[in-house]
């Protein structure tokens, strides 16, 4: 009787060993990259795009506390991110003036700060859930994004705050003046804030949120308000937000109305969203692309904004688990060593692909031209044309290829779909065997 | 001695459609109780009462003791009342491990801990694991729920309402659903989860409700027509009249 159980038990133990040197593996390795990082992108662009990164993570990942582990959708997280900023922004001024604090330190006041506004945010939000949680969350931003602008002598007003991270003490004569200096503080910051954040996954309170999230009603009837634990999620999560908008007042060192706004709490949204709320690891993948994206795309083109929206309407509607979504359905495929069967029918589709997204390119840029070139704006070269927005034919090429690309992807996708859906069943019993 | 649960002139309507009427109800500690009677006779409704999910239009509710009439549901359950439901309701996205732990996790002394690990619960763990046993759904520890068979979830359903250690458990209608085989299982489960700890359930099934219960209690249109021991129950002519009719034959 007594020999399974303990075979059971070792087997158990085994588990939750290999468990740990996994985990302890995977934090190794990001701090090995968060170490090799600058040197590979050195440049002001590369740093920039890296200290971004470091904090759209935090805030990605705080963010998925909420709406991935706990099922809420909050529509003003940037409140937290914003108000925890302008605490370490006055804090920072503080140390300007002589206040004898190493600046790395300070976001810590962000997370103070993010918690401490969280407080009364979440007391009256959590009360609710699903749509009414999302709508409280809405007028809390509306009222924030008020009370910002309505109190100047904190927040500045339209010009903001800002602060010099390099006027305070050096710290191992580091004045973090330089963006190769502060990149160090905020991955930093951005690998103790994910390692406390996959921590809490694993704690009663983590758990419960899950629980709250798949089934309130029955948590209730388990001894546990599930109103208490969407609160302590969302302080939790304020207090992370937090951390990530001093993050950002360090890097940029000014701080304005904008970074609390709506737009702020939507890009969190897309990011979070499109890298995938079922995983931990999918706010980090896209925190990682979108800030890529934004940035590259940035350089490349003003309309960026068109195609992260386009990018998010591709992702809820076809992809919905998000990037991390899309790799976990494919692991146990490529694991199985079937990738090979799937991919020529992935490759089958890369035609009708592009020539689908060389219409929407030619569309959207279009689009954002026309705009340009009635203020007085150079209408400019797409692929070696030139292009003209006010003239009616050159909009027909480019929907003609969105449309027939379309209508061939649609003809494809089927085959494309049974070849997945075959490849992971083979896996699958492969797998049971 | 106490009574485990006591019902003392409970009313509830929806609007102008009364549900409940008057019902009086003491189950000893200890014991094993049935409530039977026909569909829309408020036996869901009267555990909703019980529970706290719905709120009483008059009367009281009193647990071990003592007057638990209004409190919340989670406030009801650290008082040691746990309780199933007849529509499955389980974490879908949780594995079935997970599920029985989340339901252990308020008598282990969890509370919203987030400093602490869980897997550190070493002793829920382990509670967790024999009940995953008892429930036969070892080799599905893994699994998510809301990939269990049918029969699978209203087994979990079940091991919920066991594994926190409450005194007092209801039931609503555990093998609704279940072979013949799979109910034999669970009677024999019930029998040995609930020694020592009073067990009140929802049943349709007349030889599970003979073979478990030491007292039963009939529903008919919101009200209690007969209370009692199997046997006093088995031979009430109103009992016969309202409810059995055609399976009176099983009494006999």
């Amino acid at each position: 009787m007594s020999q399974p159980a303990t075979t059971l038990a070792a087997t158990k133990s085994r588990h939750a060993r290999q468990g740990g040197l996994k985990i302890a593996l995977v934090f190794g390795l990001a701090i090995v990259v968060a170490l090799i990082a600058p040197h590979l992108f050195a440049s002001g662009f590369g740093l920039s795009l890296l200290n971004r990164m470091a904090i759209a993570i935090v805030f990605a990942l705080s963010f998925n506390m909420l709406l991935g582990q706990g099922g809420m959708l909050d529509f003003g997280h940037a409140v937290f991110f914003g108000l925890g900023g302008f605490a370490t922004m006055h804090l920072l001024k503080w140390v300007d003036g002589g206040l004898p604090l190493p600046v790395a330190l300070l976001p810590l006041a962000g997370a103070l700060g993010g918690a401490f506004v969280a407080v009364p945010a979440g007391w009256i939000s959590t009360r609710r859930e699903g749509t009414a949680f999302a709508m409280i969350t809405l007028g809390i931003a509306e009222l924030a994004v008020a009370l910002v602008v309505m109190i100047p002598q904190w927040f500045g007003g339209e010009e903001g705050v800002s602060g010099d991270r390099s006027g305070g003490m050096p710290l191992f004569g580091f004045d973090f003046g330089a963006a190769s200096q502060i990149y160090y503080v905020l991955a930093f910051w951005a690998l103790i804030a994910a390692a406390l954040m996959w921590g809490v996954t694993r704690t009663p309170l983590g758990r419960l949120a899950n629980a709250v999230r798949d089934n309130p009603l029955r948590v209730d009837f388990l001894g546990y308000d599930p109103a208490r634990i969407r609160f302590l999620t969302f302080i939790l999560s304020g207090f992370f937000a937090g951390i990530a908008g001093g993050m950002q007042a360090l890097n940029d060192e000014i701080l304005t109305v904008s970074n609390i706004g709506s737009q702020a709490s939507g890009a969190v949204l897309l990011m979070t969203y499109i890298g995938g709320v079922g995983t931990f690891s999918g706010p980090i993948i896209g925190a990682v692309l979108i800030t890529l994206l934004q940035m590259a795309l940035g350089t490349l083109t003003d309309a960026w904004q068109l195609y992260s929206g386009l990018i998010f309407v591709a992702m809820v509607l076809w992809a919905p688990g998000g990037i991390s979504g899309i790799i976990r359905s494919h692991a146990p495929i490529l694991r199985g060593g079937l990738g090979g069967r799937l991919l020529a029918a992935y490759l089958a589709l890369l035609p009708a692909a592009l020539v689908t997204l060389a219409g929407i390119i030619g569309l959207a840029e279009l689009a954002y031209r026309l705009q340009a070139v009635r203020g007085g704006g150079k209408p400019g070269h797409l692929f070696g044309l030139a292009v003209s927005p006010t003239t009616p034919w050159q909009w027909l090429i480019p929907l003609a290829l969105f449309l027939f690309g379309a209508a061939l992807l649609s003809r494809l996708a089927p085959g494309a779909r049974a070849a997945w859906q075959e490849a992971a069943a083979f896996a699958a019993g492969r797998r049971g065997r | 001695m106490t009574s485990a649960l006591s019902l003392r002139g409970l009313y509830k309507s929806f609007g102008p459609t009364s549900i409940l009427r008057d019902i009086s109800l003491d189950i000893a500690a200890g014991t094993r109780h049935t409530i039977i009677g026909p569909n829309g006779a408020g036996k869901s409704t009267l555990f909703h009462l019980i529970t706290g999910r719905l709120r009483l239009d008059r009367g009281e509710v009193w647990l071990a003791g003592e007057n638990i009439t209004g409190l919340s549901p989670h406030a009801i359950f650290r008082r040691g009342l746990a309780r199933s439901f007849q529509v499955t309701s389980l974490f879908p996205r949780l594995s079935v491990f997970e599920n029985l732990r989340i339901a252990g996790m308020r008598n282990a002394g969890c509370g919203h801990a987030f400093w602490r690990r869980l897997d550190g619960f070493a002793e829920l763990a382990e509670q967790v694991e024999e009940m995953l046993t008892l429930l036969e759904l070892g080799p599905r520890r893994d699994v998510a729920a809301d990939a269990l068979a049918y029969a699978e979830q209203r087994a979990l359903e079940i091991g919920l309402a066991l594994v926190g250690g409450a005194h007092t458990i209801l039931l609503d209608e555990p093998t609704a659903g279940m072979s013949r085989a799979e109910t034999e299982r669970t009677v024999t489960l019930l029998r040995r989860l609930s020694a020592g700890r009073t067990l009140v359930m929802i049943e349709h099934d007349l030889s599970v409700v003979f073979d478990l219960a030491d007292t039963i209690t009939v529903l008919a249109d919101g009200g209690v027509i007969a209370s009692g021991p199997p046997a006093s129950v088995r031979g009430d002519a109103r009992v016969r009249a309202a409810y059995l009719g055609a399976a009176a034959e099983v009494l006999t």
